[in-house]
């Protein structure tokens, strides 16, 4: 494959998906999935323990970020997130989803790891019922303590909006960050040709900038984005004179 | 009957307007082996349920919304296809549109939506998972697309719901009325806007959270739906796609391939589109691009004009085929003045190709003397002229006055109305509008006008193989700019790799290709009973009569060796006679032994 047309300017160092490109271009793209997509769900270690294939430090993305610009809405970052967790496709199961405004402007709705946690200091349950993993900064759920639909205070502390109920158990939907390899910012990655380049991102720090960002809500930043793109038509409007009655 | 065991739940919702109820319509597992879903499903029904001359608008006339089996999975982009049959041509129709609809439907548990039956008053219906609401449409019965659409959303307050929906266009009975799927996406080629107006269907909205496709081997269905994706995503050609959507191809086909079509097909060459093309669009106009589920190839375009006349109008386009229809082929010079025109269609619930088609006729035959302004209540359009074309798609769409009615009709039927050798610049397939490539210029686009299903269609595929792989690409429910068009004579292979894993299913890639003899044989069928042959498989005169005047390709001409030579190949490849139809022992080969009867009957019948 030709590196050229798959910018990545924001992972210089030979990471995991750099290696396993390599690989795929010889075993003619077999690898990728084993690693990919035909994990069996909830075997934790056989999922993750993949990281340690191309030598880079495990567990390195702790914090998503979204350049929401660059969101084409082609959703394969929520067919990725349910595919991992749930084994299927089914976005309504995904723990990022696109968020549509006014039918001009798509953006994801991520987890932004805040360092705060709000959404742990919200539950009330004892133990808690979503923590932090140290390892990885992702948000883990225990569906077992979890009081699910009646509770939902996680979902109101969230300054981002950003926690949906999921519609089979009604407990929240919350980043684990897939255990340190975010599979929507590979999925995003993997819609390579966008001129903008890709939208989602995992770092290793956070620098502050995910609690600046977490309190924009999607509606907030649907507004943003189709202030900056669309002006003046910011409400989107179809504002060619249509007369839709009849009479001359 | 057994029920499938991957890729689609066995289950189509059949919705009865007449009695506004519902039901599971079982869907067995040998006729899904056999018609794949989609354009192929519809088919089916359409052959098996219609008897010849059955008129499109009957109160029991159908239309199929279908996904397929690979919607909704991790399969590279979906579609969602229309088929009806087609009140504009008479013939079966099918119209594909992108979106995100596709993978809702099949969220929501159903394998694809069929609906029958005319309410009383106007409709619309709302499928949530296993949930039918059908609602009140009266308040939008009137409204814009985008109103209507809007007033969906905010009845379901979900921004997340998905819709289709027809303008006043469709309500009225214009032929060239089309669904606009999502605001910006349209199922157009199915001339299907005046079925739902007759059926006093505003349109529907899907949501689907509950059900995920079910896949029999999850490995290997996930390493071949990753090699096709791959296999997208590494082609160099297609970055011109990413960058321009179709727009861009109006620049190629002017300036290099010389099949852009210009003031109805007199000539392919038209300097000014530098002012209204990909490249103008890209510079001034676009501001984001935007995909359907899961594609790579985001071709859509969306903008804001931030001055003239139509300054604030936000709009998705050019495509090549909406940019040539209302741009070269109406003389257009303003870009901003093209864009609107678009964006009136969409907003009326037009289709931009019949439409464009319809006013560049009625131009020319004004230019010839075979139209009076007396003939089109005083109006005067002329090549260029935004303000009365904008005037002339209002009255399409209302059906108003005598120029409305007398032009929401079509070309074919508005060129034998007036007669006057107007034939000789209708350009129409089967009595359909050509699309925006003129095929002196693009002899291999000749097949799909001719010899595809829909007729004067661009989309059914450029020579006989590729007829059929896009028969199963439609069928399948995928874009053929992330299939076929990418992966060529390999479609087979990926194709049935996807397939197996998925349904588990036994496909050999040569059973691709008899599925899509089979669905194209079965539609084929269906047009020979109301009286299809060869002799209806013919480009208009001009491309037989005038050769292109300027342009790459002066001098063109369509022969009628080309002609032959393109039926020979066709009907050879298919397996139907000289006259285009399909012989008795291909229908055996087919598995269409129960059509047989029905070809004899035609044949005798028809004379063929």
């Amino acid at each position: 494959m030709d590196e050229k047309k798959l910018p990545d300017v924001l992972q210089k160092e030979t990471t995991r998906r750099d290696f396993l490109r390599g690989t795929a271009t010889a075993a003619g793209g077999a690898i990728v999935l084993t690693a990919v997509g035909g994990m069996v769900p909830k075997k934790a270690e056989a999922q993750y323990s993949v990281q340690a294939v191309a030598g880079t430090a495990p567990y390195a993305q702790k914090y998503l970020f979204a350049e929401r610009q660059n969101c084409t809405g082609c959703r394969s970052c929520e067919l990725a997130c349910s595919l991992f967790h749930t084994g299927t496709a089914r976005p309504a199961m995904s723990r990022v989803w696109v968020y549509k405004h006014k039918d001009m402007i798509d953006l994801p709705v991520i987890c932004w790891q805040c360092d705060d946690a709000p959404c742990i200091a919200a539950c009330p349950t004892t133990p808690k019922s979503i923590t932090r993993d140290a390892k990885t900064n992702g948000i883990v759920l225990n569906e077992k303590i979890c009081l699910g639909a009646k509770c939902m205070k996680c979902q109101e502390a969230c300054p981002a909006k950003y926690i949906r109920g999921n519609p089979d158990t009604g407990q929240p939907l919350i980043c684990d960050l897939c255990g340190g390899d975010p599979q929507c910012v590979k999925a995003c990655h993997d819609q390579a040709g966008n001129p903008q380049g890709p939208c989602l991102m995992g770092r290793p720090v956070g620098i502050g900038v995910n609690m600046a960002y977490r309190s924009v809500t999607p509606e907030e930043a649907g507004k943003d984005l189709a202030n900056l793109l669309f002006y003046p038509n910011v409400e989107g409007k179809r504002v060619v004179s249509v007369k839709t009655k009849k009479g001359r | 009957m057994a029920a499938p065991k991957g890729g689609n739940f066995g289950k189509v919702l059949e919705i009865d307007l007449s009695t506004l109820t519902y039901k599971t319509r079982p869907v067995s597992e040998e006729i899904l082996q056999q018609y794949i879903g989609g354009r192929g499903l519809g088919a089916y029904y359409a052959v098996t349920e219609y008897k010849a001359g059955k008129n499109p608008l009957d109160e029991d006339a159908f239309v199929f919304v279908g996904p397929g089996p690979l919607s909704g999975t991790m399969s590279v982009s979906y579609r969602t296809c229309f088929v009806n049959k087609n009140p504009l041509t008479g013939l079966l129709s099918h119209a594909e549109t992108g979106a995100h609809l596709a993978g809702e439907i099949k969220w929501a548990g159903w394998d694809g939506i069929y609906i029958k039956g005319r309410a009383k008053k106007p409709v619309w219906f709302s499928v949530v998972n296993d949930k039918v609401e059908f609602k009140d449409a009266s308040k939008m019965w009137g409204k814009t697309t985008e109103e209507a659409h809007a007033m969906m959303i905010s009845d379901m307050k979900d921004p997340l719901i998905r819709t289709a929906v027809i303008g006043p266009a469709g309500e009225n009975g214009a032929l060239q009325a089309n669904i606009i799927v999502e605001r910006y996406r349209a199922a157009s080629r199915s001339n299907v806007g005046p079925v739902f107006g007759n059926k006093k269907l505003k349109g529907f909205a899907v949501r689907g959270t509950k059900y995920a496709v079910p896949v029999v081997d999850s490995a290997n269905f996930l390493t071949a739906a990753r090699t096709a994706k791959t296999t997208n995503v590494q082609k160099e050609a297609w970055e011109g796609i990413k960058r321009w959507g179709t727009g861009g191809l109006l620049e190629l086909k002017h300036f290099l391939h010389g099949s852009l079509i210009t003031k109805n097909f007199q000539t392919t060459w038209y300097p000014d589109i530098v002012n209204i093309g990909g490249e103008e669009a890209a510079r001034r106009f676009w501001k984001r691009h935007a995909a359907c589920t899961n594609c790579p190839t985001h071709c859509l375009k969306l903008g804001v004009l931030r001055d003239g006349k139509y300054k604030g109008l936000v709009a998705e386009g050019p495509e090549y085929e909406s940019g040539g229809l209302m741009g070269s082929n109406l003389g257009m010079k303003d870009f901003g003045q093209m864009i609107a025109l678009i964006e009136a269609c969409d907003a009326y619930g037009l289709d931009n190709i019949s439409t464009g088609g319809t006013l560049a006729f009625v131009t020319e035959a004004l230019e010839k003397g075979a139209l009076k302004p007396a003939d089109l209540d005083g109006l005067k359009p002329k090549w260029g002229d935004g303000d009365t074309y904008m005037e002339m798609i209002r009255r399409i769409a209302h059906k108003e006055g005598k120029a409305g009615k007398f032009m929401a009709q079509g070309v074919a039927k508005m060129s034998k109305q007036i007669g006057k050798g107007s034939e000789a610049y209708a350009n129409v397939v089967k009595g359909r509008e050509l699309a925006a490539h003129d095929p002196r210029g693009d002899k291999i686009r000749a097949y799909s006008y001719t010899m595809g299903t829909n007729g004067g269609d661009h989309h059914e595929g450029q020579g006989s193989k590729a007829l059929a792989m896009t028969a199963m690409a439609d069928s399948l429910c995928m874009c053929t700019f992330t299939s076929i068009l990418v992966w060529g004579a390999g479609s087979d292979k990926i194709v049935t790799d996807m397939l197996n894993p998925l349904c588990g299913w036994a496909m050999k890639p040569e059973d691709y290709w008899t599925t899509a003899k089979r669905i194209i044989t079965a539609e084929r069928v269906f047009n020979v009973r109301e009286g299809v042959s060869s002799k209806d498989d013919r480009l208009p005169k001009r491309m037989y009569a005038e050769k292109l005047p300027a342009g790459p390709k002066k001098n063109a001409v369509f022969t009628d060796e080309d002609q032959k030579k393109m039926e020979a190949d066709t009907y050879g490849f298919f397996g139907w006679d000289a006259k285009g139809i399909p012989t008795e022992a291909t229908l055996k080969a087919c598995g269409l032994d129960y059509l047989i009867a029905d070809v004899n009957a035609a044949r005798k019948k028809h004379n063929l």
